[in-house]
């Protein structure tokens, strides 16, 4: 086996790992249930205060799908900042750099394994909540076609933005602070709570090229309304957000990688 | 032939900060001061010192995940620091208190990883695999979680995982730590076997003394950084590792205890620390000795600390 394919290997052993514990990935599924029940009734209330049947192109229903779909990417992303932090301070490196494999990719590899079985259950649950709560919105295959085509690059841009903050732990006591902006920026420019649409006019053109909200807004808004000519558009601003931060990931980990090899793990 | 190991003045300083805000102080601190050695291919070494003696940082630089500050070494030719990833696939590497093994996974499935990140032939390892798993005695565990198993079994399962890739060079970075009498003893044998029968080099770093006698053929001590002593193991337990300290608790106030080869080193009301001179007198004898002496509530008997046969060296050099 050589190149690329010991990666998704390891990917698919995190996501067996995932899988046998099922208990810890399971409990944030209660909370995805929770959100999604306090977000139907904001828009319940909105929808109806406003006596608009659609709200930026969404109905009712269609937005609690697309909320299901954004809460369940949110809420799916792995912790890789914590990982390369704890291997940064605990000298677990070392495990990792005596084998024959790049650091970066193992992490990608073990991120993409528990990114899929998170988002998997969270969706599955997510949806069935939608369906409880507004029914069925009309899905064609294309709809999941696209959605499942949006998902892959989305969650490696995530990965490498994540990656990059974690290997702040190279030099900084804490990535915490960090961590929590990003992920706060993502959900909200992102459009995890209202969708890119209902943005004021101004921001909606930068917002759309922003990687936030390829990782977030553009996957999710494929479910609702598919179109092969937006997804092109969201492959091609996912790829050029991966070669971006990609290059960066590969400058400061030159970087990082020098001063473990100087000072150890 | 040319030695598998092999390192010249090799040195390594860390800079560290002391003190806060702008008073901080930059200090260096040598973690390892100018060793040379040669290990040659299939020995067995016991690298060992007292915790911060710079065993560690060694390992480190010889599996190359550390540059050194200044001299040579070389590990089965390559130059670790310079050719980590060709080395990688030549040596095996096991630290202690670090885990290769997938937490919430069988071992078997770190076996079918570490399969694949080696790039082994399917047939190759079907049948290195199920070797390791004879030899190791996993067939019992290999199916459970690495979170149900004992300490003494996951270290097993650590230490034939780090053997699936053939490797000729086998690193053990404080392997026996934290594992009871049993287990300890267990893994001490595996590892002689293995050295014994396939021929590998083992170069194991341990900080208790116990380890000196079971695993190596030959012991190398240091401290501060620097190598204390480079000798045969049989010879440094005739002149150091023949005493053993024996730490009685009575329920009562006991009679004296008055042998040849037998040192009081601390007495108070109801205890007592003996040090015994294993040339002069069997632990036996010692022992049915100290059951006459008074009812006894707790009895150990311990090697003499690597700080001890430290001094010792020291003293008589």
């Amino acid at each position: 086996m050589t190149g690329l394919s010991k990666y998704f290997y390891i990917a698919s052993t995190s996501a067996k790992s995932n899988v046998a514990y099922l208990g810890e990935v399971a409990s944030r599924v209660i909370f995805l249930a929770v959100i999604l029940y306090i977000f139907l009734r904001l828009w319940q209330v909105t929808y109806a205060e406003t006596g608009a049947s659609e709200l930026g192109g969404f109905t009712l229903a269609q937005m609690l799908w697309y909320l299901a779909v954004t809460e369940s990417i949110i809420l799916s992303a792995p912790r890789i900042t914590q990982m390369v932090d704890r291997d940064v301070r605990t000298g677990e490196l070392a495990v990792h750099l005596i084998k024959p494999m790049s650091y970066p990719l193992y992490c990608l590899g073990t991120s993409m394994g528990e990114r899929v079985v998170r988002f998997a259950l969270n969706l599955g649950v997510g949806l069935v909540i939608a369906l409880i709560f507004v029914g069925p919105i009309p899905l064609q295959p294309l709809s999941i076609a696209c959605l499942l085509l949006a998902l892959p690059l989305a969650f490696v841009l995530d990965f490498l933005a994540n990656f990059l903050i974690g290997l702040g732990a190279f030099w900084l006591e804490d990535t915490t602070g960090l961590v929590l902006i990003y992920s706060r920026i993502t959900m909200i420019l992102g459009g995890m709570l209202i969708p890119i649409e209902l943005f004021p006019e101004a921001m909606q053109s930068w917002l759309r090229v922003l990687p936030f909200a390829s990782i977030v807004y553009g996957p999710a808004k494929m479910l609702v309304a598919p179109s092969t000519s937006a997804l092109t558009e969201l492959l091609i601003i996912q790829s050029l957000g991966i070669v971006g931060v990609g290059a960066l990931v590969a400058i400061v980990y030159g970087i990082a990688s020098r001063r473990v090899f100087a000072n150890g793990g | 032939m040319s030695p598998a190991i092999e390192l010249a003045n090799l040195s390594k300083s860390f800079v560290v900060k002391s003190g806060k805000g702008l008073n901080r102080e930059s200090k260096e601190v040598v973690a390892v001061d100018a060793i040379s050695l040669e290990i040659e291919e299939g020995q067995s070494v016991a690298f060992v010192g007292p915790n911060g003696a710079g065993k560690s940082t060694t390992i480190k630089m010889l599996t190359g995940i550390l540059t050194p500050s200044s001299g040579e070494a070389r590990v089965l030719g390559f130059v670790p620091w310079k050719e980590r990833t060709r080395l990688t696939r030549h040596i095996g590497a096991v630290f202690g208190q670090r885990s290769q093994l997938w937490y919430h996974l069988p071992p078997g499935d770190t076996f079918e990883l570490l399969s694949r990140i080696y790039s082994l032939d399917r047939d190759k390892y079907r049948q290195r695999r199920d070797h390791l798993i004879e030899i190791f005695q996993m067939s019992s565990y290999l199916d459970t979680p690495v979170r149900k198993l004992s300490l003494g079994q996951r270290m097993r399962a650590e230490v034939a995982c780090s053997l699936l890739h053939f490797p000729r060079v086998l690193f053990l970075d404080e392997p026996t730590i934290g594992l009871d009498v049993i287990a300890r003893q267990e893994l001490r044998e595996l590892i002689r076997n293995w050295n014994r029968d396939e021929g590998i080099t083992v170069f194991l770093t341990s900080h208790d003394a116990g380890d000196i006698e079971s695993v190596a053929k030959r012991v190398i001590i240091i401290n501060h950084g620097r190598v204390v002593l480079d000798d045969r193991v049989s010879s440094v337990k005739r002149n150091y590792l023949d005493s053993k300290v024996i730490s009685v608790k009575f329920r009562e106030e006991p009679s004296g205890i008055d042998m040849d080869g037998v040192e009081t080193l601390k007495s108070s009301y109801h205890s007592v620390k003996l040090a015994v001179d294993t040339s002069l007198v069997s632990i036996e004898a010692v022992i049915s000795q100290v059951l006459k002496a008074a009812p006894v509530a707790d009895i150990t008997i311990e090697n003499p600390s690597l700080e001890s046969i430290i001094a010792h060296i020291y003293n008589q050099h």
